[in-house]
């Protein structure tokens, strides 16, 4: 994976007017945040290249800290030591923090970070501050991104000498809606266009297509259908897909996500080490942040030798008479995270039924992302698929990589060699639909539909003469419509008197290829061609933070006074 | 299920829209300028609007799932927003609707029914106005020149296929000897010939355009045999000796050949012979309902 040099910024200057007077200036970068680590790759007009900062460093911290008058990111600031990261004024993680409220357990594990993380369990967002100077300063995790990804476009600006609008982000496939809206609040801070947001696996099955289309192109073999099953986990979050490819066009059969990663592996080692863990840090002073940031920093050690040893000797001096010395071997690293792996492995099988793909069908694995050297995963995945894992894929940039190629194929770039053949279809990772039925979730677009789409579903009245209705939007895949991500809600009104059944209330679902879902509503009565009173057209998701008080304080006020019912039996599935 | 259905409706009955109000709703131009006086307009003008899922995918009826993927995905290089912008969106959301229809088999079928019973323009061969003759009317397009003069002349029994740029039999005898006489005779290049009935199946069925598998985006396109008449002769040929093999194989003893393969020949065989008689069988059908 040698890189040329001209990444290096003391390179010489005709590689550098090269660039500038590139035909494509507008080309969208590819961005992955990860958790823990971050990158950018661009397409230099020949081939995807991972861009450098300073330091030479291709994939960089996702921290910011605040100790300085200025908040500094991974990206320009050097850590003197991991224990800096440690201290209390850096904010990482906020990848797993971002758009959630503070009753989601993920921001309840993060309450062991070294920064604070309050929670009121109220359904708001989480109080987060970083200590300055021992004092506790406070910030949100869209003000943290932006500052990073105001590091990373300098960077990049700078190595690519033009200037940076348009991007390619990842996300991983678990995010709501709601969580994709703080990360582009956060790109807009950064004076960030989104061009797409590709989900982590879909950005690796793109990757998976070029290599394969120019393995058709070398050996002149045939071009048919390969079935990969893509699995990425790095420290936040546990993403699977499986993907049809041929002829350079990738086709999402399936995904599933969830927020599982290295981080909870962490977490559990931390608390065999040290099983009174949360009492111990529960007053978060300066010396129990210090001494918390040892027990992380040597378990982290520990978990990173044991995927190349069977055992390892822990030794860490908490102070306050406190040591850990324990020999940890990796059968009882395996035992203690079993649950982790028992849900990664159901979340392959479940992805691989909702793609109706059988273990047989399977032509390459993909392992991709930091925790792809966990011995056990990958016995897991090639016991369960019956096949060695691909190894054309450097497992911490496929991501980036896919990303920007993305960017340069929907940046219109064209590529003489046939490079940029290609296209990702894209499937939605979760139902869309709306509160109906008295309180069940009736989902409009179902999970796994291929994108772009639009649906309609039929609904009517359920009171005589009930002049308006109300339109809950939600996300996800439970029955119970609560357990879903709220989108957003609007009231139709209008509706002409009749009896309850005979207004037709037509609700319909778009989601075009840069995922931008638009709800549309029009009522219309029978023998009647116009709509009876103008159709809403909502882009959505309308709620804003809070939102978790939202569908309840629309329940309370409204019961079920303006509900809806269906008429055609949920559209197809 | 029931919410593609109207779509079908919708597609192929542009005029019963009026009966069916909520089918405005399905309508995509509709919701983009909610404008519901430009409903029936809009959906005459949209090109792609009008043709059936396998016009779309520029597939025959009897494509089998492979060619269905592979042109869904060459398509889908052209118009998916990612490569056409903005303007693809309306264009993919087609492609999609009709990949998912025609992917799964209960749903094809279903569509399969749909289109069978309300789409007259569907490629595979003209029908027939009263009863059989002998002789046929045929249009060789690969000579057709598309100067629209038989159809200016006999309206109902040609018809323009807008994609090729060439004119074709819709039916049989759909106009008065005379008419179909001056069309005949107008034809500038000579490219409207009477066949017989028994020969016009295997010739429609061969001049219609066979999608080129191509290599990457380059090659791509559409062919038909050069001389459509030699190809309807050799056609039947190796239909006749392929039955003779067939009834000289049962005579004879099947000991040159293993089971195996006895039976693959055989099924083969049944096919080709299955696929003639469906479509007769459907032409007689159509015919007759006329």
């Amino acid at each position: 994976m040698a890189e040329p040099a001209y990444l290096v910024a003391s390179d010489s200057e005709t590689t550098g007017e090269e660039k500038s007077s590139s035909p494509f200036p507008d080309i969208a970068i590819g961005i992955d945040i990860g958790t823990s680590q971050c990158s950018v790759a661009v397409w230099s007009g020949s081939q995807v290249e991972l861009v450098r900062n300073t330091r030479n460093q291709k994939l960089m911290r996702s921290y910011v800290t605040f100790k300085d008058e200025i908040p500094a990111g991974g990206v320009s600031n050097q850590l003197a030591h991991e224990y800096e990261m440690l201290s209390g004024a850096a904010i990482f993680n906020m990848k797993r923090l971002i758009g959630r409220v503070d009753t989601d357990p993920v921001v309840h594990a993060s309450k062991s970070l070294p920064f604070l993380v309050q929670t009121l369990n109220i359904g708001v967002r989480p109080f987060i501050a970083a200590l300055v100077k021992n004092m506790w300063r406070s910030t949100t995790p869209e003000e943290v991104l932006a500052i990073f990804l105001v590091e990373l476009r300098a960077m990049a600006e700078v190595q690519l000498k033009r200037p940076v609008r348009n991007v390619v982000l990842t996300i991983p496939v678990s995010f709501s809606r709601f969580q994709i809206t703080r990360i582009e609040r956060a790109c807009a801070i950064a004076g960030l266009q989104v061009l797409r947001l590709m989900p982590e696996p879909t950005a690796v099955a793109l990757l998976y297509a070029q290599q394969q289309q120019q393995n058709v192109h070398e050996n002149m073999g045939s071009g048919s259908e390969k079935i990969a099953l893509i699995f990425n986990m790095g420290a936040g979050f546990c993403d699977v897909a499986v993907t049809a490819t041929a002829g350079g066009v990738s086709q999402i059969k399936a995904l599933a996500g969830t927020a599982l990663g290295g981080e909870d592996i962490l977490l559990n080692m931390m608390r065999h080490l040290l099983p009174d863990m949360d009492s111990h840090f529960s007053t978060r002073g300066i010396d129990e942040i210090r001494r918390m940031g040892l027990l992380r920093v040597a378990t982290q050690d520990a978990i990173h030798k044991l995927s190349s040893q069977f055992n390892v000797q822990i030794d860490v001096d908490l102070g306050n008479g406190r040591k850990i010395s324990k020999a940890l071997g990796r059968e009882e690293f395996e035992d203690v995270n079993r649950e982790v792996f028992e849900k990664c492995e159901s979340l392959i099988k479940q992805c691989l039924h909702d793609a109706k793909v059988e273990v047989e069908d399977i032509s390459d694995v993909i392992l991709v992302g930091g925790c792809s050297n966990i011995p056990k995963l990958r016995n897991i995945i090639t016991g369960f698929c019956k096949r060695e894992i691909y190894n054309g894929i450097n497992p911490l940039e496929a991501a980036v990589r896919g990303a920007a190629l993305e960017g340069a194929v929907a940046s219109g770039v064209n590529d003489p060699f046939g490079s940029l053949d290609l296209l990702t279809i894209q499937a939605t990772p979760l139902s869309i639909g709306v509160r109906a039925d008295g309180n069940s979730f009736v989902p409009i677009i179902h999970q796994n539909t291929t994108m772009p789409v639009r649906r309609d579903v039929i609904f009517t009245t359920v009171h005589d003469n009930q002049a308006e209705a109300l339109i809950i939007v939600y996300e996800g895949d439970e029955k119970a419509v609560e357990k879903n991500h709220l989108l957003g809600y609007f009231k139709i009104t209008g509706i002409p008197p009749a009896p309850k059944g005979v207004p037709e209330i037509n609700v319909c679902m778009d989601i075009d290829a840069s995922n931008v879902l638009r709800v549309f509503a029009g009522v219309i009565m029978p023998g009647v061609q116009n709509p009876a009173a103008p159709v809403m057209e909502v882009r959505m998701p309308t709620v804003d933070d809070g939102h978790g008080w939202c569908a309840e304080a629309l329940n309370r006020t409204y019961g079920s006074t303006l509900d809806l019912v269906t008429v055609q039996k949920k559209g197809a599935h | 299920m029931l919410s593609l259905f109207p779509f079908h409706q919708q597609f192929f009955r542009p005029n019963s829209l009026q009966t069916h109000p909520h089918f405005n709703l399905n309508n995509p131009v509709w919701w983009r300028r909610q404008n519901s006086v430009g409903v029936v307009r809009c959906n005459r003008n949209g090109v792609e609007e009008s043709k059936s899922y396998y016009e779309l995918l520029g597939l025959c009826v009897d494509a089998s799932p492979q060619e269905i993927k592979d042109a869904y995905r060459k398509l889908q290089k052209k118009y998916h927003p990612d490569i056409a912008g903005e303007k693809g969106h309306e264009s993919t959301l087609m492609l999609n609707k009709a990949y998912k229809v025609l992917m799964k088999d209960d749903l094809r079928k279903q569509y399969d029914a749909s289109i069978g019973k309300i789409s007259d323009n569907l490629r595979g061969g003209s029908i027939w106005e009263g009863s059989l003759r002998p002789q046929a009317l045929f249009v060789d397009e690969n000579a057709c020149i598309g100067c629209r003069e038989c159809v200016h002349h006999a309206g109902n029994t040609f018809m323009m296929d807008e994609i090729f740029g060439t004119a074709r039999v819709k039916v049989q005898y759909g106009d008065d000897e005379e008419r179909i006489e001056i069309s005949v005779d107008s034809c500038p290049v000579n490219c409207i010939h009477w066949v017989d009935t028994e020969e016009l199946e295997v010739l429609e069925y061969l001049i219609q355009p066979q999608a080129k598998v191509g290599y990457g985006i380059y090659g791509q396109g559409w062919e038909r045999p050069a001389n459509v008449f030699m190809a309807a002769k050799s056609f039947n040929k190796q239909l006749k000796q392929q039955e003779e093999n067939q009834q000289r194989c049962t005579k004879s003893t099947d000991e040159e050949e293993t089971p195996a393969q006895a039976q693959a020949r055989e099924s083969a065989y049944r096919e080709l012979k299955v696929g003639r008689f469906a479509r007769l069988w459907s032409w007689m059908k159509r015919s007759t309902s006329q």
